[in-house]
């Protein structure tokens, strides 16, 4: 009887929790097992460089004003809600009451603008440039004026282009200083430092009081291995429980160990050829059939399937899916036939001296060498020209290389801003422009219609497209692995994010 | 004796000097690493950012002699990807090679020695030719090979060793194996040499004429002259061990100074790859020295040859 009436009571207490609040504490324990070294660098914002790899971090330890997350590009975080002004000059973000950092310090406007100024990581200089200034109205208002309209204002602040809206306290870092910031960070995200040994291991702890919710699972560890084999030894032994970066034969090997599932995330990483000789009037590469024909001549669909398994996306677009203002291409056609008739439509029924396909090391070999063979076989005759990526990208940027070059960009921000790299006329790797393109390009700079902007940008991809300015092969795929006992992974969730995340989401499967 | 030693020392600050010029010039010609730390597409007013951030806008004499001057502080810059001072970074994986060197000279030795002896003894039978077998396999196998192969076994196949990763005395069984099978294999050859060198000498002979029971002439005569030379060689392979493990330590992401080496090179952090050769130079450069010094007292021709 008595125990009926203990049921009864806690059936009744179950019914009045709130929805989606967790009842038990925070248990059990994930394990990553990372490919790349974790440097103490990651643990302050302040100092993101324009790689991704430190959000693996920052989406853990801190929160955002506003950050991506499932389902949104621009999701209120530590704020709430934000307006931009009429003139578009001024941003004002409201922020949540009663959220706390780690330390138990309030999150507050002066630590937002405090945050915002440190900055010091990738496009520091654009943003400090573009901001004329940053006013703590009262404890949960911040204001941003800018000193012209800037329509990607948001793009740059709010998303992993850079760092500057992942808030830090200003009392703890003013006490700590830098340094001190980075033995022991605190911030305002689902899990707290524990502790951190260079190059081996990061342990987290669950924040039950984080404001989004409690996390579930009470440890992480992310656990430096930067050898691929071992990584899938680890997660085939239960060592880890998600392995990232596991590619080719091992991911074959992943895909058919039971209770394993390959997993691929997708960063805005697109894979391109970009003939760069196409702006001298003498070489064929100036002729658009020319271009079209290698367009046409490149099997993509046998390149996915043969160098990540067939999870890559083909495409016809530098500009990757994900990214705000991204226009629809076709979908690419592989016609051998007809690129070989453009070919000789063009002059060159026996097909050309190419010259060099130059590409770094990891995708000029995995993308660039079969696309080469798909162009010899169709007649354009490429000397494949492999070499070391910091070295190869250093004499890209220079101007100094030739032929077809292999490009791969996953650099954060939207169409506007990845046009701006490889296509208008100044970008660092572009070798040549249309005027009519930069002229485009120009109208939209500081159009604050968003309806507008993207008529712009959207005419540009076409024109790219059209004109067949580059030869764009896949949006690829980061391949990795995940063990038995992790039920939600958190990888794919966050739309062009490579990493697990929300962390406060992971669960693990219940025995 | 005091002049030798001052122009022992001499060498040694030239070695050194010439090392550290020589270091911070090549690892300059792999290439401009800021373009490893942001992604392809970052805009040139970043790398220039970084450039400057680093230092690395500054001409390459500016640049050294500041290293330099650093260095003779005892500060040896700060790691470009980790952006934490070198020193540090150095003295925290320092432990962990030590203690791997040390597990893998012990197992190189306890291998090595009795293995080159039993072959000596039995010189041209069947235990000589297992050694030379077991010596060849270990000095011709790569060791990232050797160590994936101990992973699958023993990880993955029989579930028994962890992986990767350092902490317990499990960790650094698979490891010490692997770095240590080379050295195991090389001490067995210079033992087995050295033991038949000795074993033919004429005072070995004389024992043996004397009736002393062969295990007596093998342990006490001959061995501990044979070991000498083994010795001198464990010593510099001590250092090796410590110093030269880029690949093993890699491949269980054990966290020593080898994989500071391959993370450095890999991201062209030129702060990390001067200071960890700077250092491992200097642990050369030591030994020798103390060698030099040593044989100099011992044998007085030495001192008053050069």
């Amino acid at each position: 009887m008595r125990l009926a009436r203990t049921t009864a009571l806690l059936a009744a207490l179950a019914l009045l929790a709130p929805a989606g609040s967790t009842s038990a504490a925070p248990a059990g324990q994930i394990t990553w097992g990372v490919h790349i070294s974790l440097a103490p660098t990651y643990f302050d914002p302040a100092e993101t460089p324009g790689l991704i790899t430190p959000f693996m971090v920052l989406y853990a330890l801190h929160d955002a004003v506003a950050k991506p997350m499932p389902g949104q590009a621009f999701a209120p975080s530590l704020a709430e809600s934000w307006t931009q002004s009429k003139d578009g000059l001024v941003w004002e973000f409201v922020l949540r009451k009663n959220v706390r950092f780690h330390n138990g310090e309030p999150v507050t406007a002066e630590d937002v603008k405090f945050s915002f100024e440190r900055y010091r990581g990738t496009a520091a200089k654009l943003l400090h440039d573009k901001v004329a200034a940053v006013d703590a109205a009262d404890p949960l208002r911040v204001r941003f004026k800018l000193k012209k309209p800037w329509p990607d204002f948001l793009t740059f602040y709010a998303t992993p282009a850079t760092g500057a809206a992942w808030v830090v306290p200003k009392k703890y870092v003013e006490k700590v200083g830098d340094e001190g910031f980075k033995k022991a960070p605190v911030g305002a995200g689902p899990y707290k430092f524990v502790a951190f040994k260079p190059g081996v291991e990061l342990v987290l702890e669950a924040y039950e009081g984080y404001w989004r919710k409690a996390p579930e699972v009470k440890t992480l560890v992310l656990r430096v291995i930067p050898d691929e084999a071992t990584r899938l030894a680890a997660l085939k032994r239960g060592e880890v429980d998600i392995a990232y970066s596991i590619t080719g034969p091992l991911a074959e090997e992943l895909k058919r160990t039971a209770g394993l599932t390959l997993k691929p995330t997708y960063m805005p990483f697109t894979s391109w050829l970009v003939p760069v000789d196409q702006w001298d009037p003498k070489s064929p590469w100036h002729d658009k059939r020319v271009r079209q024909a290698a367009n046409l001549a490149i099997d993509r669909d046998a390149i996915n399937q043969a160098s990540y398994l067939g999870l890559s996306r083909v495409t016809a677009n530098i500009v990757p899916h994900q990214m705000e203002y991204f226009w629809q291409a076709p979908a690419p056609r592989f016609d051998a036939a007809q690129a070989r008739k453009l070919l000789a439509e063009a002059g060159y029924p026996n097909g050309f001296d190419a010259g060099e396909l130059s590409g770094d090391m990891i995708y000029g070999t995995a993308i660039g060498e079969p696309a080469a063979n798909y162009l010899n076989a169709a007649g354009i005759r490429v000397r494949l020209r492999l070499m070391e990526r910091a070295a190869y990208y250093a004499e890209y940027g220079e101007k100094k290389l030739r032929g077809v070059l292999y490009t791969g960009s996953a650099a954060f921000g939207n169409a506007a801003t990845r046009l701006e790299t490889y296509v208008v006329g100044g970008g660092r790797y572009v070798y040549g422009s249309s005027p009519d393109i930069d002229g485009l390009f120009a109208e939209q700079v500081n159009e604050t219609n968003p309806r507008v902007r993207q008529q712009v940008l959207h005419r540009i991809q076409q024109m790219v497209h059209e004109r067949a300015m580059a030869i764009p092969v896949m949006e690829t795929a980061f391949l990795n692995g995940v063990g038995g006992r992790v039920d939600n992974h958190g990888l794919n969730v966050i739309t062009g994010f490579a990493y697990s995340a929300p962390y406060e989401d992971l669960t693990i499967r219940k025995k | 004796m005091k002049r030798f030693v001052l122009r022992r020392l001499g060498y040694a600050v030239l070695t050194l000097i010439l090392l550290s010029l020589t270091i911070f010039l090549f690892v300059r010609v792999t290439g401009d690493p800021t373009v490893l730390l942001v992604e392809p597409g970052a805009s040139r007013a970043d790398i220039e950012a970084l450039r400057q951030d680093l230092g690395l806008d500054r001409s390459l004499v500016v640049q050294y002699v500041g290293f330099v001057k650093d260095v003779i502080r005892g500060d040896f810059g700060r790691s470009f990807y980790y952006r934490t001072p070198v020193l540090e970074l150095y003295l925290s994986r320092l432990p962990n090679s030590l203690l791997l060197a040390a597990a893998a000279m012990a197992f190189s030795l306890l291998i090595g020695i009795p293995s080159g002896i039993i072959a000596a003894v039995r010189v041209n039978g069947w235990w000589d030719s297992a050694g030379k077998i077991f010596a060849l396999l270990g000095l011709s196998m790569p060791s990232f090979w050797v160590g994936l192969l101990l992973i699958l076994f023993f990880s993955v196949y029989l579930g028994w060793l962890p992986s990767s990763g350092s902490g317990t005395v499990w960790h650094v069984l698979m490891p010490a194996f692997a770095l240590g099978w080379y050295f195991a294999a090389a001490h067995m050859r210079l033992t087995r040499s050295s033991m038949l060198e000795v074993l033919g000498s004429e005072y070995v002979k004389l024992a043996r004429l004397k009736g002393l029971p062969e295990a007596l002439v093998i342990s006490k005569h001959a061995f501990k002259n044979a070991l000498i030379p083994v010795m001198t060689l464990a010593g510099i392979n001590l250092v090796l061990m410590v110093n030269v493990a880029i690949v093993v330590e890699t491949v269980f992401a054990w966290p020593g100074i080898g994989r500071l080496i391959y993370e450095g090179i890999s991201f062209r952090d030129f702060p990390v790859v001067q200071a960890t050769v700077l250092m491992n130079g200097s642990m050369v450069v030591i030994v020798s020295l103390m060698v030099d010094i040593l044989y100099a007292v011992v044998d007085p021709r030495i001192r008053y040859e050069r």
